[in-house]
């Protein structure tokens, strides 16, 4: 590491988190200014934005990509919406024991797929189309067993997660709920930058440069990638199980290939491996696809493939870094050129 | 015994069809290296081909011929425009085929409308073998399809293009220098494998619904196809088709096509956990 490189990566940081802190004030500040409407649609985003989060955490540290995030995300809705609708609990203790339920099946899902997956050497390309079958298998499970998961008309009926209140347990307030998630999102995304700096972060940064260089240093590479991806699972089971009770119904756009395909286009987009990054695009794409379906909803599919396109050629490294590298250019213009690298 | 050799015919009518997806992909995946995402559109394309041949009162058997060459023009086309500038980032090719995919998808829907299209199977007789009455339709696909195999063993084997497209395979860099023209090569296969996935669009269209999603069913199957049998080569592909084909159609006499979906591919995700280079070894 010579001087240079050092630098950059702290005016990096610096940005990103001047970044987070700008976008967490805009988030947290956002209910007061708009509508219950457009509240309402960036707090269901902030719910979508823990599946881009928890993808990055996997795909961005690690460099797995994995095309099956939605069925972990569907996992955890499917969960909550059947054990807090077909046991006949009560609402207040149903909607928290979904919630746990749906993250621990997902967990466990992970945990099994993971094992044969990462110890069995499925590594790049190949654990790209296994995790995508993954998600085919989630989709065809939920319209073949529509006893259980409503099949195509989904499950109604999930009850709100319930706090204590003055009179007994009660559902939060449009408002309070808003906050609840977004301080959800906060603490998921501070607690994975926190786990991924430093130097457990550098272990997965091996991992991802050279596993086998990795492994040569005395890594237990397939033990770390397994964690990781148990605990992206979990992290998407999360999103998806808090979505299930907030909106009060799952239906098969939370699992299945296209949320999965989604999610990709959000880190993609936002930048892999900046975790700030994923969570801003998700907001912007979800309001991005409210725009254009208000017009037509026949735009979006072709407005949504051509994005993937153009974030392959135009910014292939995110719209975050491309904003970063102006900034940077902006900055250091009178300074001499640096010799930059790809990351 | 009449099930029996119905069961057998079933199998041998979808292990043929995913042979078909199955081979455009190993072309495109298991030799180039490029996870198409796109693939299944080109079975979509190949029966919306038969839907419009047919509806302009055109024949199967014409369809079955430009079929082919629109899903190899429009598969040059893309190769052309975006795969050959990615075949040194494979997951930007993950992201852009998927883009094409929902692309290609949304066009068709576009222009032909989300309603089924109309397809006529061009033989409407059944035959009896040992008792059991069997559309001829079906084993004429299943001909079809062993014949294509064979000519494509052959063409892999036996011709300049093979070797050369071998020679690129096994090293690129060494292939250029030979004088081999890589780019040309590359292009071709693509166009091949898409052609080939247009003809099973073609004679899959008689036996399912031709909707502009269509493809989305086979992508997953097909590739696990290719990694369950080997990749790259036709042997691993006829191994790979008959399996997932063979335990599908057995686990459909048991549970819903859905789930029997679903759990042939759980058994590909144990079968590869076991034999990650596949059950024929290149």
């Amino acid at each position: 590491m010579d001087h240079s490189t050092n630098k950059s990566r702290t005016t990096r940081g610096r940005y990103l988190a001047l970044l987070t802190v700008l976008a967490l004030a805009a988030v947290l500040a956002t209910p007061l200014f708009v509508g219950v409407y457009s509240a309402s649609l960036i707090r269901d985003a902030l719910l979508f934005a823990l599946l881009a989060l928890a993808l990055d955490f996997l795909w961005g540290k690690t460099g797995v990509l994995s095309f099956g995030h939605a069925a972990f995300f569907g996992a955890g809705a499917y969960g909550a919406a059947i054990i807090s609708t077909r046991f006949g609990l009560d609402p207040a203790l149903g909607s928290w024991a979904g919630l746990l339920a749906g993250i621990l099946i997902s967990a466990t899902i992970a945990l099994i797929v993971g094992y044969f997956l990462i110890f069995g050497g499925v590594r790049d390309s190949y654990f790209t189309i296994v995790t995508l079958a993954l998600a085919v298998i989630a989709d065809h499970v939920v319209t073949g067993w529509s006893s259980v998961t409503g099949g195509d008309a989904g499950i109604l009926g999930i009850p709100p997660l319930h706090f204590p209140s003055s009179d007994g347990w009660a559902a939060l307030s449009p408002l309070a709920l808003y906050w609840f998630i977004a301080g959800i999102v906060s603490v998921v995304g501070f607690s994975v930058w926190w786990a991924c700096r430093g130097r457990y972060g550098a272990v997965l940064k091996s991992i991802e440069d050279n596993e086998q260089r990795s492994q040569a240093l005395g890594h237990n590479t397939s033990l770390h990638l397994l964690i990781v991806f148990v605990l992206s699972a979990s992290i998407a089971a999360l999103g998806g199980g808090l979505y299930a009770s907030t909106v009060g119904f799952v239906a098969k756009d939370t699992i299945g290939l296209l949320l999965s395909t989604q999610a990709i286009i959000w880190v993609a987009i936002g930048g892999r491996g900046t975790l700030i990054g994923p969570v801003l695009a998700t907001i912007l794409v979800i309001w991005l696809e409210q725009e254009i379906t208000s017009i037509d909803t026949k735009f979006w599919p072709l407005a949504m493939g051509g994005l993937f396109i153009l974030a392959v050629f135009a910014f292939p490294d995110g719209i975050l870094k491309t904003l970063e590298r102006l900034f940077n250019r902006l900055r250091s213009s009178a300074e001499p050129k640096e010799a930059k690298g790809n990351d | 015994m009449d099930i029996f050799f119905t069961v057998t015919l079933n199998a041998m009518t979808l292990i043929s069809i995913l042979m078909l997806v199955g081979l455009g992909l190993g072309i495109i995946y298991g030799l180039m290296g490029v996870i198409n995402l796109s693939h299944g559109e080109f079975v979509t394309i190949g029966a919306f081909s038969l839907a419009f041949v047919q509806a302009m009162g055109g024949s199967f058997w014409l369809a079955l011929l430009i079929a082919p060459i629109i899903g190899g023009l429009v598969g040059l086309l893309i190769e052309q425009s975006i795969i050959r500038h990615l075949y040194t980032r494979p997951l930007a090719t993950i992201m852009a085929t998927w883009g094409l995919s929902l692309i290609i998808q949304q066009m068709l829907q576009l222009i032909f409308g989300a309603s089924p299209q109309k397809v006529f199977s061009p033989i409407s007789a059944t035959v009896s073998i040992f008792g059991a009455n069997y559309p001829v339709y079906r084993l004429v696909l299943i001909s079809l399809a062993i014949s294509l195999m064979v000519s494509c063993y052959l063409l892999m084997k036996k011709t300049r293009f093979g070797l050369d497209l071998r020679t690129v395979i096994q090293n690129p860099d060494m292939a250029d220098a030979l004088g081999i023209n890589t780019k040309r090569v590359y292009a071709i296969a693509f166009s091949l494998g898409a052609a080939f996935a247009a003809i099973a669009g073609v004679l899959i269209a008689p036996l399912t619904a031709v909707v502009a999603h269509m493809g989305v069913n086979y992508l997953a199957r097909s590739f696990f196809v290719v990694i369950v049998g080997g990749a790259g080569s036709v042997p691993g592909v006829v191994a790979g088709s008959t399996f997932v084909g063979g335990i599908e159609t057995l686990l459909n006499y048991a549970i819903p096509a859905t789930l029997s979906q679903a759990l042939v591919l759980v058994f590909a995700i144990v079968l590869v956990r076991m034999k990650p280079t596949g059950l024929v070894e290149r």
